[in-house]
């Protein structure tokens, strides 16, 4: 917009100046003319050419003056004057008094005069000016162009833009739902492009590039994470086996020894396979295996298998189940991440407590929550507790391999909840807040499609410090 | 009985086999999927044991194709992963049970055994019987000795599983999977607590044990030798 105004800018100023200049040239020229005829003819002839002139002329007029030295006007249509040799612009004043001569219109005498003086022979004096009225129409002409000229453009620039800024918007959106896809793990997704040549096609172009490139280190750390899975337990194994063999062989003696570290090796392997489940759950594959899951059906069973395990422990674990939720998950999961959040009460609570695992809504969001009365967990360590391997000061010496609550946050995450920890005074409650059937629309944008390779789930752990 | 075993890694293939063989079975073993695929579908087998991940022809697929030629042999999936999927995809493909690797032999043993026992038990036998011990699937009662027992529904099904594996060992892991749903190791005694429940209310009034604790693998219900 601003280079279109310069630039009209520009030519009005160029052309001003040119119109300027071709007034000065004619002006010259007439004077030249009436001072040659002056000269070759006399003053009689120059009196009766101006004579003639200004009974020809038409807007836009010309002005002419020939005084003698004693300053009387001999021809012409201005007023005697003080003779001045060269350029000069009269101002409409002086023009006023010789009104009644004129042949011209009103408006043409309402505009400066451009003149030439020259001195003749005897001291006579001549004065041919033109006014500026053709300039001053033509800016007038330039000006309106111009004025339609900035319309003009500026409506095509709005319409323009207003046309591109959709379809901009619209594919601004089709990157947007590419990348929330892939943020509900599906990598294997794409910005669209047009095939064309333009920024947005360049910046999807990038953006899959960039795509590409992620996905091709994610394989290769997930063929790592594999090679360890492989390369590492196998050697595990068959420390196992062997181990078991010596056990056979060594009787009654080395049997305790052997047991021993045969259940010391089964707590790494325990760990290892803990931790490649909570990376293959980070992935969002299991996604694609989602069903109708009830809530507190899962509840109940798990309820069901741990009340015995708590009253053993001296401790009392109540249910509440205010209706059920079905909601779309993964039950095999579910069960283990509600089982994780009791074990966890049960462990770390002493003989007495009690421990409550309850479904409610909140808001309309299926909550599900397990509330006990033990030691709590300090307000600035809550967030910790769900980094891998992160353990309380306190519970070092409780037995656990310290991922528990980094797979239940794994399994929150895959299914859209929320899991906050606060003070039940005393004691811990743990709150997951699963997707009001509302939310869920908006969440979801695609169902996730094949895994990525050929093993099922088995994708990287990335190094989100939070697990 | 006559067992298959398909597994590319070499110590663990001789770890199997030789346990396998030591328990008197018959063992064939092929290294690579496609040998594998030829001796499965030969068929004349009682069980057989596939890794997963083979060199070749991998493991579902083998699954997938015997099970499309009309072989009804158990089969039990060896997975090398963290085997969160590998479970429902190998069920999907028509294997009958998995094992996670690392295994204990006696594991292994165990759902070889219970997996070659599927084949003779008639599909829905409706009472089950162990000695004195009677357990009514329909009814959902059980009495010992004419006496009526109570039993929480979730100590009728461990019940119900030991009885219809009676005389076999059953792991804990198996009895987590199969009574309780659990695809992960708890990490308290979940199965311990309610094997004691279980056993003071079977066992403890009466002069014969039922329910056994076979050391360092699980437990077995039966009349003891």
């Amino acid at each position: 917009m601003a280079s279109v105004a310069i630039l009209l800018l520009i030519v009005y100023w160029i052309t001003l100046a040119e119109l300027d200049q071709q007034l000065s040239e004619s002006v010259e020229r007439e004077t030249d003319v009436l001072a040659e005829l002056y000269k070759s003819r006399g003053p009689e002839s120059t009196v009766r050419a101006i004579q003639l002139r200004i009974a020809d002329l038409r807007a836009p007029r010309r002005y002419y003056l020939l005084q003698n030295a004693a300053g009387e006007r001999l021809a012409g249509n201005l007023p005697p004057m003080k003779p001045i040799e060269g350029e000069i612009v009269l101002p409409v004043s002086s023009l006023l008094r010789d009104r009644s001569l004129k042949s011209g219109g009103a408006t043409a005498d309402a505009h400066p005069v451009v003149a030439m003086g020259r001195r003749l022979e005897n001291g006579e004096f001549l004065l041919v000016g033109e006014n500026r009225y053709r300039a001053v129409k033509a800016r007038e002409a330039i000006l309106q162009a111009f004025g339609w000229g900035i319309v003009i453009t500026v409506l095509l620039a709005a319409g323009g833009g207003a046309a591109l800024g959709v379809g901009f918007l619209r594919r601004i959106e089709a990157i947007n739902r590419t990348t929330r896809s892939i943020m509900d793990g599906d990598l294997s997704q794409r910005v669209p492009t047009r095939g064309g040549e333009d920024e947005m096609d360049q910046l999807a172009i990038n953006l899959n590039a960039m795509l590409d490139r992620i996905q091709g280190l994610m394989d290769s750390v997930k063929r790592v994470s594999d090679d360890i899975a492989h390369d590492l337990r196998t050697p595990l194994s068959r420390l196992r086996h062997r181990l078991e063999a010596t056990r056979a062989k060594l009787g009654p003696g080395g049997e305790r020894e052997i047991e021993q570290s045969i259940s010391e090796l089964d707590a790494i392997l325990e760990t290892f396979s803990a931790l490649l489940r909570i990376a293959q759950i980070e992935s969002g594959a299991r996604q694609a295996a989602f069903s109708n899951v009830s809530l507190g059906r899962i509840l109940s069973a798990v309820f069901e298998a741990y009340a015995a395990v708590a009253e053993v422990q001296g401790q009392k674990l109540e249910i509440g189940v205010e209706r059920d939720f079905p909601i779309r998950g993964d039950r095999e999961l579910l069960t283990q991440m509600v089982a994780n959040l009791i074990e966890n009460a049960i462990r770390h609570c002493p003989a007495g407590a009690r421990i409550s695992v309850s479904l409610d809504q909140d808001t309309g969001a299926p909550t599900l929550s397990v509330t006990d009365t033990g030691p709590g967990i300090p307000a600035a360590e809550r967030d910790k507790v769900f980094r891998r391997f992160y353990r309380l000061e306190t519970s070092r010496t409780t037995p656990g391999s310290g991922l528990g609550l980094a797979l239940v946050k794994a399994v929150a995450d895959l299914h859209g909840a929320s899991v906050e920890l606060s003070d039940s005074r005393p004691g811990l409650r743990v709150r997951i807040r699963f997707l009001a059937d509302s939310e869920i629309g908006a969440r979801k944008v695609s169902t996730p499609g094949e895994p990525v390779t050929g093993h099922a789930g088995g994708e990287v752990p990335d190094d989100r410090a939070g697990g | 009985m006559k067992i298959l075993l398909i597994e590319d890694d070499s110590h663990t293939a001789a770890y199997v086999a030789d346990g396998l063989r030591g328990q008197g079975h018959e063992v064939d073993h092929s290294a690579t999927g496609l040998d594998g695929l030829s001796l499965a579908s030969g068929g004349g087998y009682h069980v057989m044991v596939i890794d997963r991940m083979l060199p070749g022809v991998d493991g579902l697929t083998i699954v997938k194709k015997i099970r499309a030629a009309g072989i009804r042999a158990p089969v039990l999936l060896l997975t090398t992963l963290g085997g969160i999927n590998d479970r429902v995809e190998g069920l999907e493909a028509g294997a009958d049970d998995y094992l996670t690797k690392p295994f204990a032999f006696v594991e292994l043993l165990a759902r070889v055994n219970a997996l070659a026992r599927r084949l003779p038990l008639a599909e829905e036998e409706t009472l089950l019987r162990v000695g004195d011990l009677e357990l009514n699937r329909l009814e959902r009662t059980v009495t010992r000795a004419g006496e009526s027992i109570e039993l929480q529904p979730q100590e009728f099904r461990l019940l119900e599983y030991l009885m219809r594996n009676s005389g076999q060992v059953v792991t804990r892991t198996m009895l987590l999977q199969n009574v309780w749903d659990f695809h992960f190791d708890p990490h308290t005694t979940v199965v311990e607590t309610h094997i004691s429940r279980l056993r003071a209310k079977i066992d403890r009034d009466f002069d014969e044990e039922l329910i056994h604790t076979v050391r360092g693998s699980g437990y077995s219900l039966g009349l003891s030798r």
